[in-house]
């Protein structure tokens, strides 16, 4: 059809048409009386059209002065709206008029008025804020949810806040479900509100006047709310479906995409069970979907208002618990990437350490197998020189000056062989075999083997030994040599005499073994050092003895301690451990 | 009087322990090698052996299980620089193990133990 077709006047078309129009529409005259009126005209003003049509505007409208002007040529206000009272015989309804002038080929002027019932109006301002309101929300929740790097549980329950506070979903209660790879479960996981009308009515009157911004909400939800939410998460805790159950109304709602409107009169499977959990008949069970896939569901119940869920809810709803599966999802990413870093740098850190110990390893074995063949090279030799020097010592005259030149050179080869034989013990692979035995026996034999050089120390030995009968797994002979190292420490240390205390006990897992003296205690300086190898504070010595003891200990799983006691001396203890079986066992 | 047999492949230290043995009262006779010393066994009947491990040729261990084969009555020291060679079971049919050391005196005291012994046995 093209416009040239057209053979009725156009006027008479327009007429028709404005007649017919549902828009409530009336043209007056300078006069007010109404020229046409519309069906929509019609019904605002409660009268037939022709009963309209003919009259003048005061029949119907209360304040008709509030078109004084308008008819004029030059009135500056041309398009402008009024307020108008609507007299409908026994009551009077207030209506806008949107209020436009013409003239026709004549040059009669008219006004062309189109009313607006104000109750509408209002109802459709109040629907606008609303969405603009939840719309803000959603905006802040988005924002918060993508922008604060949340941790999951911090996005779980921002996102039943979000659904229950007043300036969102306004919900009463909510529940989220996710999917559980594990148990192939959709599982509840959080819920929010109150469970009884008292508790919400309370709840509600604080909330009067909550912050609008998310995380005011979540601040005092944590301090106000949480304590309410006891009763709805031991519901939700109780929330699981088997994802193979494809019929059940929660894994159906999940796949769906849509949201799902559940009421009274649905029936389907797995309905009473949810109806059951939930205590109620009504309710929306919205989809949380990602792109990879269905991830959980929420549920969302008026359980204490009993409110109708709306459309706009539902509308709402299905946007928000996409922008919420998204948020989760990517929380979840990123704790899962975290995750994943976290173990590389341990992954790494690791490597590094192992790289040192084999650099450390392959170091000290090289030392070791020089050092084995360098001390071979040296004993002998020195086993000469010092054996003729104390053979020069004996048969020179007592008067002979020259026997203290032998003196010196018996002194010192021995402290070279003494070098020596730290030495070859130091670097020798230990691989003796060990046995379960007594401790207190180790520490008798130790006793026994020492009490001639003590006495001559004037040391006294006290030995408190309360290991019992427990056996430990060890090198005796390692362990003898240990103790024995460690009580001649604690004799030099003592050297106007003194007391040494032996003591064992069991604990769990092992016999703690302790040496104790009366001394001057270890020295600051020389804590840090004194398991170094070739360190010591003697004159005569090695500096392997506590070196070869620590390493020893070592080689039993633990750890030798150097501390000094609060009434004075030092004290040096390790842990031996329980045979194997007997570990197990106690476990 | 006792006769010790001394096998060693160190000139000085042959010197120092027949000079020690000696001073102790001991008849003493030295052997540069394990074979040498095998000879010595055979043909002069010593009472103990002082015998090295670590020796140019056959050494200390190998000579050990032939005097053994020989005659098992007679003691045998190994008197050795290396502490280690004490784990090595194939020393431990040896009377004594002695690291070697210019203080004579647990070498000394060990010869005169197991020659005590010897003479109550027989």
């Amino acid at each position: 059809m093209t416009r040239s077709s057209s053979k009725k006047p156009t006027a008479d078309l327009a007429r028709l048409g404005m007649s017919a129009s549902r828009v409530a529409q009336i043209i007056v005259d300078e006069n007010w009386r109404v020229v046409v009126a519309s069906a929509g005209a019609g019904r605002l003003l409660a009268r037939e059209q022709d009963e309209i049509e003919g009259a003048l505007l005061e029949e119907f409208v209360a304040n008709v002065e509030v078109f004084a002007g308008c008819t004029d040529r030059e009135c500056p206000e041309d398009g402008c709206f009024r307020q108008l009272d609507v007299n409908l015989g026994n009551a009077t309804v207030a209506a806008e008029a949107h209020c436009e002038r013409f003239a026709d080929a004549d040059g009669h002027m008219y006004l062309n008025l189109v009313l607006h019932d104000a109750s509408e109006l209002e109802a459709r301002d109040a629907m606008r804020a609303a969405r603009l309101a939840k719309l803000n929300l959603l905006n802040q929740v988005s924002e918060a949810l993508y922008g604060a790097q949340l941790s999951l549980p911090q996005v779980l329950e921002s996102v039943l806040i979000a659904m229950t506070a007043g300036q969102g979903l306004r919900f009463n209660r909510a529940f989220l479900l996710l999917v559980d790879e594990r148990t192939r479960r959709l599982q509840g996981e959080i819920a929010i509100g109150p469970s009884s009308r008292d508790e919400a009515d309370r709840i509600w009157r604080d909330l009067a006047d909550q912050p609008t911004d998310l995380y005011e909400m979540m601040t005092s939800y944590d301090t106000s709310l949480k304590q309410t939410d006891v009763a709805v998460n031991n519901i939700v805790r109780e929330l699981a479906v088997d994802l193979g159950d494809d019929d059940h109304i929660l894994v159906r709602a999940m796949h769906s995409r849509r949201v799902v409107h559940v009421t009274e009169a649905d029936t389907g499977h797995g309905l009473p069970d949810v109806r059951r959990w939930l205590s109620v008949d009504r309710f929306a069970v919205a989809p949380l979907a990602t792109r990879r896939g269905a991830i959980g569901v929420l549920i969302a119940d008026n359980a204490i208002s009993g409110l109708e869920i709306t459309e706009l809810d539902l509308e709402f709803l299905q946007l928000f618990a996409n922008q919420s599966a998204n948020a989760i999802e990517s929380s979840r990413l990123t704790e899962e990437l975290a995750r994943k870093v976290l173990d590389l740098r341990k992954a790494q850190q690791k490597q590094k350490e192992d790289q040192q110990t084999l650099l450390r390893m392959e170091r000290l074995s090289v030392m070791g197998e020089t050092s084995a063949i360098v001390a071979h090279e040296l004993r002998n030799p020195l086993v000469a020189i010092g054996g003729f020097a104390r053979a020069l010592l004996r048969n020179l005259p007592e008067d002979d000056s020259n026997r203290q030149y032998a003196q010196i050179i018996t002194e010192e080869t021995s402290r070279l062989e003494r070098i020596i034989h730290d030495l070859l013990d130091f670097i020798r692979p230990q691989k003796m075999m060990r046995r379960n035995l007594s401790p207190d026996q180790v520490v008798h034999e130790v006793a026994r083997k020492m009490h001639p050089m003590l006495q001559n120390a004037s040391v006294e030995l006290e030995l408190d030994l309360q290991a019992g009968d427990t056996d430990v797994n060890c090198h005796p002979g390692e362990i003898q040599q240990v103790l024995q190292n460690l009580v001649f420490n604690a004799v030099q240390a003592q050297p106007d005499g003194g007391r040494i205390r032996i003591s064992s006990r069991y604990l769990e897992g092992g016999v703690l073994i302790q040496t104790a003296d009366d001394g001057p205690g270890i020295a600051t300086d020389v804590a840090d050092k004194m398991f170094s190898p070739f360190y010591t504070t003697k004159t005569a010595g090695s500096g392997l003895g506590l070196t070869i003891c620590a390493q020893i200990i070592k080689s039993h799983g633990g750890v030798l301690r150097g501390e000094n006691l609060s009434e004075g001396g030092a004290c040096f203890s390790f842990i031996l451990p329980l045979p194997k079986s007997e570990t197990e066992n106690g476990d | 009087m006792a006769k010790v047999l001394i096998v060693d492949d160190e000139p000085h230290l042959r010197l120092l322990y027949e000079t020690e043995l000696r001073r102790a009262g001991y008849e003493t006779m030295t052997a540069n090698n394990a074979d040498q010393g095998l000879e010595y066994v055979e043909t002069m009947g010593p009472d103990l052996i002082i015998l090295d491990i670590r020796m140019a040729g056959m050494d200390g261990i190998e000579a050990l299980q032939r005097i053994l084969d020989m005659d098992n009555t007679i003691p045998v020291i190994l008197n050795t620089a290396y502490s280690s060679y004490r784990e090595n079971y194939l020393t431990w049919s040896a009377d004594a193990y002695i690291t070697k050391s210019s203080d004579t005196t647990e070498l000394l005291g060990k010869v005169k133990e197991l020659l005590d012994a010897k003479m109550v046995e027989n």
